[in-house]
C-alpha cells in the first residue's frame, strides 16, 4: 500500500466516522425524546388532574408520541450537538499549536542551547527533511514527567509535534527517534485530520452532557410547582454520558489501529525495531508511564503515543493497545519482562540519554572523516570566535545519485533508513551560519530572500534594492550578510533549506509576515525571467506559513476526476517542457511522453499550449485547482510530470528538485531522491 | 400549551443562550491566552539574542582592553551596563511582560546600547583597535544580533499590543478581569542618537 492508497484509506474512515456520527446522534434525539416524554407525560397528568377546571387547550398527554414534543426534542438536541461541535471544530480549526497549547505546551525554540531539547529537534529535523515535509513546530509539555507525544494538524503545514518532557529526558536518540518516527506516519497518514474531528463530534455530544448538569442546578421559585426541569438535567447528563462512552469506543477503535499502523511505519522509516520497542519498554517500566497530569488530555487522549489515561476499565476503551503486544508486535524477541525502574535509577537513565547523544554529535558522521573535517560541535555556536578564527571545512553537500522517472515517486511519504541518514548528513553540511539562521526569525527571512536572489548581478542589485525598499536597510544588510553562504548551498539542499527554516518563519508578527509576503514577491517578480523553481519555492513557503498566519486552511476535495483537470494539466506538462527543452520538438515530445499517461483516464485531450499561452499564473492557477483532487488523481499526474522532466533520459538534480516541489504544493511529501 | 411548545421555549429561551454565553466565556478566555502565549513565546525569542549579545560583550571589552590604555572608564561603564542588562533580562524572562520588569530591561538596554555606542566612537580613534580582525568580527557579529533583537523586539511588540487591545476592548474585557490577565508592557529601547538630541527644558 503506497502513501496514496494510504491517503485515500484515511479519507474513507472519515466517511464511516460521519455515518457513525449520524447514526448517533439519531439514537441520541431518541432516548432525549423517550425521557422527556416520559418525565412531561408524569408531569402534565398531575397538572391536569390538578386543574380540573378552566384548561381546555388541549387533553392530558396519554401516548408516548406526540409530534411537536418530538421536533421540539430533534431541534434542542440537535443544536446543542451542532453547536458545540461546531465550536470546537472552529478552535481545533486553529491547526495543531491549538491543540498543543490546550495541553499546556510551550513550543521548543529552535536556537535552544538545552542539549536534551537539541536532541529532540535534532531528530525531527532530520525526520522532516527525510520524508520532505517542513519541519513541524516542536511542543513541550514541561510539567508532565510521563513519556508520551503526539502530532497534531489538519495538513503538513499546520502539523505539530508534542512530546513530554518526561520523553526528552528519559529516551535515548534511537528510541526519540522511534516515537517520533511514530508521529511523522500519523502526519503521513493522514491520521490528524481524523482524529480533529472526532475531537470535535465527541464535544458535541459532551455539550448535551453539560447543559444536563446545567438544568439540574436549576431551582423551581416556588416549592409547590413541579419542576421538571432538574429531572430532564439529570436526564440529558445521562443521555450525554451514554451518548461520550459510545463516541469513545469509536475513537478507541479507529486508535487503536491506527497504533499498530503509525509504530510499523515507524519502523519502516528507521528499520530500528530496538529503538521504537526500547521507549516502549520504558514506558512499561516507568513509574509514570506514559499517563498525563493535564485534565484536558482525555480529549486529546486517541492522539498520543503511548495511552495517556491510565488503565481502561475494559479492552474496548482502550485507545492504544496494550504496551506488551506493541512490543511484540514490533519486536518478537522481547522477553515479555519490565522490571521497575526505581527512583535513583532514573537520573542514571536521563544522563545515559543524554551521554548517548552528545558522544554520536561530536563524532564525525563516516562522510565527514572520510573528508577528514571535523565537524564543529553545536554548543559552540553559542560563544563568540576565537581570534584565530578559521571557518572549520564543512562536508560538502552529500549528493543523491541520479534516478529514473519511475523512482522518484516510489518513497512519496515513506522514508527509508538511507533517507533518514542522508538527512542527517545534509543537515550537517549545511553551514553553522545557515543552522544559526533558521533558527530564528530575522534568519529565516533572509535565508528565503538570499535564496531568491539571482546570480546575475545587475538582477541582483535591482533586487536588494526593492527589498530594502520592502523591508528595511537593516534586513538587506542581514541578507547580505548570510549570502555568500546560501549561493554556496547545492540545488538538492535547497528544499530542505527551506523545510528547517520555516519554525524559525513561524516567529513573526502577524506585521512582519505581511511585509515579509510583499518581499517575497518583490524578489520573484522583479527577476524579469521565469524561473519555475523560484516560483514553486515561494509557493511552498507562503503555503506552508499561510495557516499559521491566517488560520488553518483545509484541504477540501473537490476533484474526483480527471476530466475537469485535463486543462491545468496541459498548462503544467507544458511549463515544465518548456523549461526542461529548448528546441521545438524536443519539447513536443517531452509533452507527448507525459501527456499519453493521462489523456485516457482525462477522457479529454490534452495538448501542447503554444509558449506564449503558459506562464506563472497559469501554473499557479493549475497548481490551486490540482491540489483539490483526490491522492490517486494527484499520484498520476506527478508520475506524467516526472515522465516530462525525464524526457530526456536523465533526471537532473534541480530537475527532482522542481518535481519535489511541485509535489510539496500538492500536498505529496517527496522524500530526497536517492537510491535506496 | 403542549409539552413540545413549552420545551422549544425551555431551548430557546434557556439552553441556546446559556450555551452561546457558556461558549462565549471559553472562547474569549482561550483566546487570550492564546495571544498570552504569543507575546511570551515572543519574549523567549528576544531572549535568545539578548543572551548571545551579553556573552559577545565581554569578549569584545578583552579584545579592546589591549588597545584602549587611558579611557578604562567606558570599559568599565559597558561592563556594568552589560551585567545591568543581563540580570534585568532574567528577571524579565522570568515573567515576560510584567511592567516593572520591562521598563526595568528597556532602561538597562538603553543604558547598554549608549555605552556601546560610546565604545564604538572610542574605537575611531585607535586605528590599530579597529583594525583587529577578532574586533572586527566581534563588531560585526554585534551588529549582527542587535539587528536580530530589532526584529525579535517587533514580533514582540506587536504581539503586546495585540493582546492589549484585545484584553481592553469589549467584550474580551470582561472576561480579562475575572481571570486575572494582566496587561503587557512593551520592549523599547531608545536610540542613543535619539536620547542624546538636544533637549529645551523650561523647568
Amino acid at each position: 500500500m503506497d502513501f496514496f492508497e494510504r491517503q485515500d484509506k484515511a479519507r474513507r474512515a472519515t466517511k464511516w466516522l460521519v455515518l457513525y456520527f449520524i447514526a448517533g446522534v439519531a439514537m441520541l434525539i431518541a432516548a432525549v425524546y423517550l425521557v422527556t416524554a416520559l418525565i412531561f407525560t408524569g408531569v402534565d397528568a398531575r397538572y391536569h388532574s390538578r386543574h380540573h377546571y378552566g384548561y381546555e387547550e388541549e387533553p392530558p398527554l396519554q401516548t408516548l408520541w406526540n409530534p411537536r414534543l418530538f421536533l421540539g426534542v430533534s431541534i434542542g438536541t440537535l443544536a446543542v450537538i451542532a453547536l458545540g461541535s461546531g465550536y470546537k471544530t472552529l478552535e481545533l480549526a486553529q491547526g495543531g499549536s491549538a491543540v498543543a497549547s490546550m495541553l499546556g505546551g510551550r513550543p521548543v525554540s529552535s536556537s535552544t542551547t538545552d542539549p536534551d531539547e537539541r536532541k529532540l529537534l535534532n531528530v525531527v529535523e532530520e525526520m522532516a527533511i527525510a520524508s520532505g515535509v517542513p519541519v513541524p513546530q516542536v511542543y513541550l509539555l514541561p510539567d508532565e514527567q510521563a513519556i508520551n507525544a503526539f502530532a497534531a494538524g489538519h495538513s503538513t503545514s499546520d502539523a505539530v509535534i508534542t512530546v513530554t518532557e518526561g520523553s526528552m529526558r528519559m529516551l535515548t536518540r534511537d528510541e526519540l527517534q522511534g516515537v517520533i518516527g511514530h508521529e511523522f506516519s500519523h502526519i503521513l497518514n493522514g491520521d490528524m485530520r481524523l482524529n480533529l474531528r472526532l475531537m470535535g463530534a465527541i464535544f458535541g455530544i459532551l455539550c448535551l452532557a453539560i447543559i444536563g448538569r446545567v438544568l439540574l442546578q436549576t431551582r423551581s421559585r416556588s416549592s409547590r410547582d413541579r419542576n421538571p426541569l432538574p429531572l430532564l438535567g439529570l436526564a440529558l447528563l445521562l443521555i450525554g454520558w451514554v451518548g461520550v462512552f459510545f463516541g469513545r469506543l469509536i475513537q478507541a477503535a479507529v486508535s487503536r489501529q491506527r497504533e499498530f499502523l503509525a509504530d510499523a511505519s515507524s519502523v519502516q522509516f528507521t528499520r530500528n525495531p530496538a529503538g521504537l520497542s526500547g521507549a516502549l519498554q520504558k514506558i512499561g517500566r516507568y513509574s509514570y508511564g506514559s499517563r498525563l497530569l493535564s485534565p484536558q488530555a482525555e480529549q486529546a487522549s486517541h492522539m498520543f503515543f503511548g495511552n495517556g489515561m491510565g488503565e481502561p476499565f475494559f479492552g474496548l476503551m482502550a485507545t492504544h493497545p496494550p504496551i506488551d503486544e506493541r512490543i511484540r508486535a514490533i519486536d518478537p524477541a522481547w522477553d515479555g519482562k519490565f522490571p521497575p525502574l526505581s527512583k535513583e535509577q532514573i537520573p542514571v537513565v536521563q544522563a545515559a540519554a543524554l551521554a548517548e547523544f552528545e558522544r554520536q554529535s561530536h563524532a564525525p558522521s563516516f562522510l565527514e572523516s572520510a573528508l577528514g573535517a571535523a565537524a564543529m560541535p553545536l554548543s559552540s555556536l553559542g560563544s563568540a570566535p576565537p581570534s584565530d578564527w578559521v571557518e572549520p571545512r564543512r562536508p560538502s553537500f552529500p549528493a543523491p545519485p541520479a534516478v529514473t522517472a519511475q523512482r522518484v515517486l516510489a518513497h512519496t511519504g515513506t522514508p527509508t533508513p538511507t533517507h533518514l541518514r542522508y538527512a542527517e548528513e545534509l543537515r550537517n553540511a549545511i553551514p553553522p551560519a545557515l543552522q544559526a539562521a533558521a533558527g530564528e526569525g530575522l534568519g529565516s527571512c533572509t535565508l528565503i530572500y538570499g535564496l531568491l536572489l539571482s546570480e546575475d548581478e545587475t538582477v541582483q542589485k535591482k533586487q536588494l534594492d526593492e527589498l530594502a525598499a520592502a523591508t528595511s536597510a537593516e534586513v538587506c544588510q542581514e541578507t547580505l550578510r548570510i549570502l555568500p553562504q546560501v549561493a554556496g548551498v547545492a540545488a538538492h539542499a535547497k528544499l530542505p533549506l527551506v523545510d528547517l527554516a520555516l519554525p524559525g518563519l513561524r516567529h513573526m508578527s502577524p506585521l512582519q509576515f505581511r511585509q515579509f509576503s510583499a518581499a517575497v514577491k518583490v524578489l520573484v517578480e522583479s527577476d524579469g525571467e521565469i524561473d519555475l523553481f523560484e516560483y514553486v519555492l515561494q509557493k511552498i513557503v507562503m503555503r506552508h506559513l499561510e495557516p499559521h498566519y491566517l488560520g488553518a486552511r483545509r484541504p477540501v476535495i473537490q476533484y474526483y476526476a480527471l476530466k475537469p483537470l485535463a486543462g491545468d494539466c496541459a498548462v503544467l506538462l507544458s511549463g515544465l517542457a518548456y523549461i526542461g527543452q529548448q528546441e521545438p520538438e524536443k519539447v513536443a515530445s517531452a509533452f507527448e511522453q507525459g501527456a499519453q499517461l493521462l489523456r485516457y483516464a482525462a477522457q479529454a485531450d490534452i495538448q501542447l499550449l503554444a509558449e506564449k499561452d503558459w506562464g506563472l499564473d497559469k501554473v499557479d492557477t493549475a497548481l490551486n485547482r490540482l491540489s483539490q483532487a483526490v491522492p490517486q488523481i494527484k499520484k498520476n499526474v506527478l508520475d506524467a510530470c516526472a515522465q516530462v522532466v525525464a524526457a530526456d533520459g536523465v533526471i537532473q538534480e534541480t530537475e527532482v528538485e522542481l518535481l519535489r516541489a511541485i509535489a510539496d504544493t500538492l500536498d505529496c511529501p517527496l522524500p530526497p531522491s536517492i537510491r535506496v | 400549551m403542549g409539552v413540545g411548545s413549552v420545551l422549544i421555549i425551555v431551548v430557546v429561551v434557556l439552553v441556546v443562550p446559556l450555551f452561546f454565553v457558556l461558549m462565549w466565556v471559553v472562547g474569549g478566555y482561550n483566546r487570550l491566552v492564546a495571544l498570552r502565549n504569543r507575546y511570551k513565546n515572543g519574549y523567549a525569542q528576544i531572549d535568545v539574542q539578548l543572551k548571545r549579545r551579553y556573552d559577545l560583550i565581554p569578549n569584545l571589552v578583552e579584545t579592546a582592553k589591549g588597545y584602549i590604555k587611558h579611557e578604562r572608564g567606558t570599559l568599565e561603564a559597558v561592563v556594568a551596563a552589560r551585567n545591568a542588562a543581563a540580570a534585568a533580562n532574567t528577571r524579565a524572562a522570568q515573567t515576560p511582560g510584567d511592567a516593572a520588569a520591562m521598563k526595568e530591561l528597556s532602561g538597562a538596554e538603553t543604558a547598554l546600547t549608549g555605552t556601546l555606542g560610546r565604545l564604538f566612537a572610542l574605537s575611531e580613534a585607535y586605528p590599530d583597535l579597529k583594525a583587529n580582525t577578532t574586533m572586527m568580527s566581534l563588531m560585526e557579529e554585534l551588529t549582527s544580533t542587535e539587528n536580530k533583537v530589532a526584529f525579535a523586539r517587533q514580533a514582540y511588540n506587536d504581539s503586546v499590543m495585540s493582546y492589549n487591545t484585545v484584553r481592553e476592548t469589549f467584550p474580551t474585557n470582561l472576561i480579562a478581569g475575572p481571570f486575572n490577565f494582566m496587561p503587557a508592557e512593551l520592549f523599547v529601547i531608545e536610540k542613543p542618537e535619539e536620547k542624546e538630541a538636544p533637549k529645551v527644558s523650561f523647568s
